[in-house]
């Protein structure tokens, strides 16, 4: 516990430690890497919570999430106003979240988000045409794409309203852990 | 119940008309709809902007005669207390219901009744009745919280500070608890749920996300006030849940016959407290008292009130109403993401949360609080209002004991040195960036191969350790000079130099070291088997419980129905980061649906009798092929073990004895990628079974060649009489090992290469290969057989272990760099992974263990070598060890346990008696859950469909309503036209309908 840093107080990093899955060390290098995103807007110094908010083109250009097809939805859903720009506190949350360590029920609470395009709380159909298209970089035709929808709401919408709610989606991902590793 | 009273307005015959009426919701809507539009421009902190609209609004609106609003507001802006409220925190989420809930609570603040009595007057009996409840209500919550709760109480409306609402919140938390059960099962019953998290989860923290996740749908669109809000409330009205509960509500307030009484007054209970969930904290405390009351009141005014069947319109206005006012209420405290940051933990679910983390200990707080899915500001407001909370109570105990302040501090210095702990683990936790590329590069999958090797190598170490240090360092402490010659073959052959090391069994002793005159001893022998012993009792056990782990989590459906296409399209591995790999991966992925499309297409077409013979006859074929190829390696390495010993004796190079080893690689190196061309033959039409034939294919193969070996050792040339035949087992499994190693490099570094070679320069149609990971996981699990049983032989194998997969791992990973590219299909990396463990654990370690289990009890030790010479069998060592103990009257203990326990056969019988009963017991109740999770699944869709029913009855009423009264609508035109809640419901009515009908046409299939 050195206190070569200034950045955080020690409360402050606690407190860091105590809500995301990260260690000490691993705050600090998040902390700076979120600086090299934006050298000139990030501060040193975040004892007073400075109201700092590094632009989505910046975040989606990080080597994690360059070439994720859902990096926007990501950025979205982690930033308090969604619309990709990050404070801090929202990138360390998007870390911790995507980190090996966070449980699957979180990542599946945020992966529901993330494929939720339009915010609705529910995966419907258009959400999951967006997600297939997003995945198949749009080389499966249109009526491809609507059966895979069909047959996606087929297999996982347990309580047959067309759409799927948040326990559906949970649901299937328990049965199939391989998600979201 | 905010919510009801207004509704109950509605309704009441008191009104001179249905405009009247009508007029007034809207005009309700309106009010509702000022502080909305204001909510994100200015903040909560700001009374005078808050009460002008309002008090504004409700002026301008002229037909507002029995508008209870209206007096309402004027007075209590008067009243010098109410700025106070308006600018407490709490009424920052209260806003919007705050109107009707004035109404509701005139009990709060003697003054405010005073401006509500005009405003009431009008149906004195009703308000009567209404405040009767309420008054006991808030007289309960005050005896329930004590004499000081009260003056709290007060200050909290009072002032801007919520530390009286805070000191509450442990009521209000056992309050909540008692209470929510309830919201939460009724909801259920209406047919629809508050929030998926409730009825799964059960957590009481999620409606709350869920409602901020609702949030940015009424932020999005700037507009909210006028007409085109309904834009927004389209959105809302699209979603069944609340609708739904409201729908009880409304049934329930009017006139539904098909619904029985006991569930009129549940759904008309359920409604208060479902909307004081977004009240203040203050809206709690009154909550529990006043909900009985109310549902009965309900039932009493609904079986008096005659005017409601006849006039259809007004429910359905009365119910749009106040679920508009209260989700508007929702939606905004929750629509200002910083509002919420800020201010989610004041809110009931927030309190709850913080009382239900209190008693937690610290660590289990902590997990709690980071699996919380919010913001990082309300993580840390969360953790700093519990660590608040806690503070304040130990200190009460430490007046008792001040041994709170010393197990506090002590518990944190364990927090922080764990946590330095944990950093240093992750600092020297092995390969992790490496892994971190692979994962980055192949997906999941191909990482399940190197964690599974790393595991291994965990495995071997924590093996070594413990060997080196019972078995390798006495020895090595009284070790005599070695005088053999080192040549340098030794490395390949394990034999010469080394069979006088400590490597080997014959190299130990059988004495009892002594050292000095201090009397310590070391006996050589039990060490040896007792070492062993706990190794392998520690590595069964690990795999037990790791493969039950594994197990538990990956198996827990019990029925598997999807064809996994869903799995596909959320599969979406997002470890992968590479590039090139996303891109070939998006590509895949698009291929695999088409697979599978055509495969579901294809599905109806069924195989003709001729087609269906060819497929059975290549299978049985494959399968006699593949048996036989076996049969034939396994009878080979048989003769040639055999014939080996006199091999050897006509070749005196000493490398001769690499024969054997070098045979059996060549084996296990090409006789897999011959079952691997079967794939052409056999056309599987799942993938994965293929890959579970060539597993099982594979295994089969590798562990029936192991089989035969042993057998070769244990019957033939442990009884053959040599010397120190044990040294002798241990250098060919040493050997074996090696071979492998050696193969293994050579196949990686030259034949995946000319692999790569072939297929981008000379046979380009072939490409680059995937990496196969069956094949090297299963070359992994065969190595570790061969360490296991060879850890008796030569103790140090487990390290040579460890060495050659430190090696392996870095020469699998620069080759999978080189010539391999990400797999195609989606691979179920971690159901395979259980199984990886299940085979290592199910013919491999299990036959280790028989294969050990024979040697210590049947065979008898070499006489001249080793620390079991001279004993009949290797497992006397550990009776005579019994018998020297029962002299000693002070181990009598030990020689108890042994006799009663381990040597007894009584014992075990009734041990295994009761493993079996115990068994048997789960797995019924495995079968029973089942069952349950079958009916569990029924009902969810059965909700399904009673939600879609009530949505049905109220489009159907909606009809009738219009077709009752269209010259009633008529002049109104303009004003429906802002009320678009009526519209904008008819239009997701009717698109709730067409789920309806793709459902009930989805059913018959189902």
């Amino acid at each position: 516990m050195g206190n070569k840093q200034t950045v955080f107080t020690h409360e402050q990093l606690e407190a860091y430690q105590d809500c995301t899955f990260f260690t000490r060390k691993e705050i600090m290098r998040l902390f700076y890497r979120y600086k090299d995103l934006a050298p000139q807007l990030v501060p040193l110094d975040y004892t007073s919570y400075p109201d700092v908010k590094v632009p989505y083109e910046l975040i989606g250009s990080m080597p994690e999430l360059k070439d994720n097809p859902f990096r926007q939805r990501i950025a979205q859903v982690f930033s308090e106003d969604g619309d990709g720009h990050m404070t801090l506190d929202n990138f360390l949350d998007m870390f911790s979240v995507m980190s090996e360590m966070a449980p699957r029920d979180l990542k599946a609470y945020y992966a529901f988000k993330i494929y939720d395009f339009n915010n609705d709380d529910y995966i419907c159909v258009w959400d999951l045409e967006q997600t297939v298209t997003k995945l198949t970089r749009g080389e499966l035709s249109a009526e491809e794409v609507s059966l895979v929808c069909e047959k996606v709401l087929d297999e996982a919408d347990g309580d047959h309203d067309g759409r799927l709610s948040l326990e559906d989606f949970q649901n299937m991902i328990l049965r199939a852990p391989d998600f979201l590793r | 119940m905010s919510a009801y009273s207004n509704n109950a307005y509605e309704e009441d015959p008191d009104y001179p008309d249905y405009y009247g009426s009508q007029n007034h919701t809207r005009g309700y809507l309106k009010t509702q709809d000022y502080p909305d539009s204001l909510g994100p421009l200015n903040n909560s902190e700001d009374p005078n902007t808050r009460s002008n609209p309002y008090s504004a609004d409700s002026r301008t609106s002229p037909d507002y005669p029995g508008s209870l609003a209206e007096p309402d507001y004027p007075g209590s802006w008067s009243d010098p207390y109410y700025p106070g409220t308006r600018s407490n925190p709490y009424s920052a989420r209260s806003r919007s219901p705050d109107n009707p809930k004035s109404l509701a609570e005139p009990d709060y603040i003697g003054s405010w009744s005073n401006p509500y009595h005009p405003g009431s007057s009008r149906e004195p009996d009703y308000s009567e009745s209404q405040r009767n409840p309420d008054f006991a209500g808030s007289k309960g919550s005050g005896n329930y919280a004590g004499s000081r709760t009260n003056p709290d109480y007060l200050d909290s409306l009072g002032e801007p500070d919520y530390a009286g609402a805070q000191g509450n919140s442990n009521h209000s938390g056992s309050r909540a608890n008692s209470n929510h059960p309830d919201s939460r099962r009724n909801p259920e019953y209406a047919g629809s749920r508050i929030s998926p998290y409730i009825d799964t989860l059960g957590e009481p923290d999620y409606p709350d996300a869920e409602n901020q996740s609702n949030s940015p749908n009424f932020f999005g669109e700037p507009d909210y006030p006028g007409a085109e809000d309904y834009g927004n409330s389209t959105k809302f009205w699209g979603e069944p849940d609340y609708p739904g509960a409201e729908n009880g509500h409304d049934y329930g307030a009017s006139e539904n016959p098909e619904m029985t009484r006991e569930m009129l007054s549940r759904a008309s209970s359920i409604q208060p407290s479902f909307h004081r969930e977004g009240d203040s904290p203050l809206g709690i405390l009154g909550r529990q008292d006043g909900d009985y009351p109310e549902s009965i009141e309900m039932k009493s005014r609904e079986m008096a009130n005659p005017y409601s069947p006849s006039v259809p319109g007004a429910p359905g206005n009365g119910y749009v109403n106040p679920a508009y006012v209260g989700d508007n209420g929702l939606s905004q405290a929750y629509g200002d993401p910083p509002l919420s940051g800020h201010d989610w933990h004041k809110s009931p679910q927030g309190q709850k949360l913080i009382a239900s983390l209190i008693p937690m200990t610290s660590r289990d707080r902590i997990k709690a609080i980071r699996n919380q899915p919010r913001t990082m500001e309300e993580k840390r407001n969360l953790r700093k209002m519990v660590d608040k909370e806690k503070s304040k109570q130990p200190r009460r105990i430490l007046e008792l004991n001040g041994c709170a302040q010393c197990l506090n501090s002590i518990s944190l210095a364990y927090r922080r040195s764990k946590n330095s702990l944990l950093e240093l683990f992750n600092s020297i936790s092995l390969w992790q960036k490496t892994l971190k590329v692979i994962g980055g590069k192949f997906g999941t999958s191909v990482l399940s191969y190197f964690n599974f090797l790393r595991w291994l190598l965990k495995f071997n170490i924590f093996l070594f350790i413990v060997t080196f240090s019972f078995i390798i360092i006495p020895q090595l402490t009284m070790a005599e000079k070695n005088r053999l010659r080192f040549t340098g073959l030794e490395f390949l052959t394990g034999a010469g130099y080394f069979g006088n090391t400590v490597m080997y069994y014959g190299f130990y002793t059988n004495t009892t070291i002594r050292h000095g005159s201090s009397g310590t001893s070391y006996n050589m022998q039990l060490a040896y088997i007792f070492t062993v012993g706990v190794c392998f009792s520690v590595c069964f056990f690990s795999l037990l419980f790791s493969m039950a782990r594994y197990f538990r989590n990956n198996f827990i459906n019990p029925h598997v129905y999807s064809r996994g296409i869903a799995k596909l399209i959320f599969c979406w591995d997002f470890t992968v980061t590479h590039e090139s790999a996303v891109k070939l991966k998006q590509k895949n992925l698009s291929t695999e649906i088409r697979e599978n499309l055509s495969e579901i297409r294809q599905e109806n077409v069924k195989l003709t009798l001729n087609q269906r013979l060819i497929r059975f006859s290549a299978h049985l074929a494959a399968w006699v092929v593949s048996t036989g190829a076996a049969i034939a390696c396994c009878i080979a390495v048989y003769y040639l073990a055999e014939n080996n010993s006199e091999f050897l004796k006509n070749h005196e190079n000493p490398g001769a004895v690499l024969l054997l080893p070098f045979v059996v690689s060549c084996i296990n190196l090409v006789v897999p990628r011959f079952y691997s061309m079967f794939r052409l033959v056999e056309r599987y039409e799942m993938p994965r079974h293929e890959v579970y034939i060539l597993l099982i294919r594979n295994i089969c193969l590798k562990l029936s060649i192991i089989g035969i070996l042993c057998y070769y050792w244990l019957n033939i040339v442990a009884l053959a009489g040599e010397e120190c035949w044990e040294t002798l087992i241990g250098q060919e499994i040493y050997r074996l090992l090696l071979m492998d190693f050696v193969f293994s490099l050579a196949d990686s570094f030259l034949g995946e290469f000319l692999r790569r070679i072939i297929g981008m320069r000379l046979i380009t149609s072939l490409g680059l290969q995937e990496f196969d990971i069956a094949r090297n996981v299963l070359e992994l699990i065969y190595a570790q057989t061969l360490v296991w049983i060879g850890t008796f032989f030569c103790p140090l194998l487990p390290f040579i272990q460890m060495i050659t997969l430190f090696i392996m791992f870095y020469v699998k990973n620069i080759s999978l760099m080189m010539n391999f590219q990400p797999l195609s299909k989606a691979w179920r990396a971690s159901q395979m992974m259980t199984f990886f463990i299940f085979l290592l654990f199910f013919p491999s370690f299990t036959g280790v263990l028989c294969t050990l289990a024979i040697t210590i009890w049947r065979l008898k030790p070499s006489a001249d070598c080793g620390p079991f010479r001279g004993l009949p069998f290797f497992i006397q060592s550990i009776y005579s060890w019994i018998d020297t103990l029962s002299k000693r009257p002070s181990y009598l203990w030990v020689v108890w346990i042994y006799q009663n326990l381990v040597g007894s056969v009584h014992f075990f019988f009734i041990l295994t008696l009761i493993v079996l009963i115990i068994t048997y017991l789960y797995w019924q109740i495995t079968e029973g859950r089942k069952i349950m999770i079958r009916m569990l699944h029924e009902q969810i869709i059965n909700e399904g469909k009673d939600k879609m029913f009530l949505i049905e009855k109220l489009i159907k009423l909606q009809d009738t309503e219009k077709r009752a009264s269209p010259t009633l609508f008529m002049p109104e035109r303009r004003d429906v036209e802002q009320s678009g809640p009526l519209r904008v419901r008819e239009h997701d009515a009717a698109r709730d309908l067409r789920f309806r009908r793709s459902v009930q046409e989805d059913n018959p299939k189902a």
